[in-house]
């Protein structure tokens, strides 16, 4: 079986989107055909299209802008759309994987209907989706065991994931929030701002700047 | 002051709106709009711009003049279309980088004190009902993340329906 992993943050490997995808990756099977892509820019290359359109499960792997898909990988979809409108055969099951800022996993949830609409459009079957909060904390401790600590309630889901996406399976979308309590999450946000603007040479007052 | 974003050719919006009216600041799509590159520059090295320069640097300007925001998009899967989310994208620096709990979750604190009215127009050959309900649901989410109240959603098949 062949699968796409697309990455759809314009951060490129250094994004909670990276770390989420490897979490799967490592889930699935040694004998499966993964083709590992990043969709950064606004449009995908020939060469990706068709390979892409070749796949039997598709895993998009993108952080929340504005509480929908970032613009970049929404034109990318709508490329997607046009080149499975021109392909006859089978179409693949889509699963996503949407990391968010905010602390409540379920503000993915628009998201993730966006990419169910897509499928609709264009073709493939949706197949499930998680929402997940907390991404800033998914990329900060990256280098933690996959099933343990605060990562542990991501890998769970992650797991009944790949299992659905070797199955072929949907199921219900999944959300999660982050291993640890809301107001640590808002705090330890709000000192990584603070470190952030001072080390850019500006003052703290300075994050609270009108135009 | 009203700002309009929108994705209509010149064509379009000119049988829509003759006359731009003297309170009201246009962002339309002149094909050189940047997608944003997630590096919160906007809050930490440039606070209250975008770093990318181009035409869309100062949206989050732009949002904080106005106290109504009208928006037409072509509907794509319920949600906006490429060209006005990337407007939206770039504007995030209309918001504070610090959180607060609005509607029981986290969110950003406002960066100014302008209160928006928000209406919406989508419009699209083919919009279903579940697009609809799905648009429904982003208009009041992006509502609650920019902290403003959502005067109207309208859903119409020709660009000629909207009223603005
Ligand atoms: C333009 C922009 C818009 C964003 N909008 C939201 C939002 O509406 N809700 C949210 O929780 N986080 C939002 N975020 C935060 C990102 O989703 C968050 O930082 C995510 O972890 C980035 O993932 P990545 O590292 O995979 O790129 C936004 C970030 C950017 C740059």
């Amino acid at each position: 079986m062949k699968i796409a992993l697309i990455n759809g943050s314009p951060r490129h490997k250094d994004s909670a989107s990276a770390v989420i995808l490897q979490m799967l990756k490592r889930m699935l099977a040694e004998e499966n055909e993964i083709l590992e892509l990043y969709c950064a820019t606004p449009a995908f290359a020939e060469h990706d299209l068709k390979q892409i359109t070749s796949c039997d499960r598709l895993v998009f792997s993108f952080p929340l802008y504005v509480d929908a898909i970032p613009s970049h990988l929404l034109r990318c979809l709508s490329q997607l759309e046009e080149a499975y409108s021109a392909k006859a055969g089978s179409k693949p099951a889509v699963y996503a994987l949407v990391n968010c800022g905010f602390y409540e996993g379920s503000q993915n949830s628009v998201a993730l209907d966006i990419i169910k609409n897509w499928c609709h459009k264009a073709g493939p079957t949706y197949g499930q989706g998680i929402g997940m909060g907390g991404g800033g904390m998914l990329l900060a401790i990256s280098g933690v065991p996959d099933d343990k600590g605060p990562k542990r309630i991501v890998y769970e889901a992650i797991k009944t994931m790949a299992n659905n996406i070797l199955a072929g399976a949907s199921a219900d979308n999944l959300f999660v929030s982050p291993g640890f309590p809301r107001f640590a999450y808002k705090l330890s946000a709000e000192f990584g701002w603070r470190k952030a603007i001072k080390e850019n040479g500006l003052k703290v007052k300075d994050l609270s700047r009108r135009m | 002051m009203k700002l309009l974003i929108h994705d209509l050719n010149e064509e379009q919006l000119s049988k829509l709106i003759p006359v731009k009216p003297d309170d009201t600041t246009v962002i339309s799509d002149d094909g050189s709009i940047r997608h944003c590159l997630g590096c919160f520059g906007c809050w930490v090295k440039t606070p209250g711009t975008c770093v990318i320069h181009d035409n869309y640097a100062d949206t989050g300007e732009k949002i904080s003049k106005c106290e109504e925001v009208v928006i037409i998009s072509k509907c794509f899967y319920g949600g906006f279309s490429p060209f006005v989310k990337n407007v939206l994208d770039r504007g995030i620096s209309y918001m504070h980088p610090y959180f607060t709990i609005r509607n029981g979750e986290l969110h950003h604190r406002r960066r100014y004190g302008n209160h928006i009215d928000l209406s919406v127009w989508f419009y699209g050959d083919n919009i279903t009902e579940v697009e609809k309900e799905t648009a429904e649901r982003l208009i009041h989410a992006n509502a609650i993340n920019l902290d403003c109240s959502v005067k109207s959603v309208g859903f119409v098949r020709e660009i000629e329906q909207v009223t603005v």
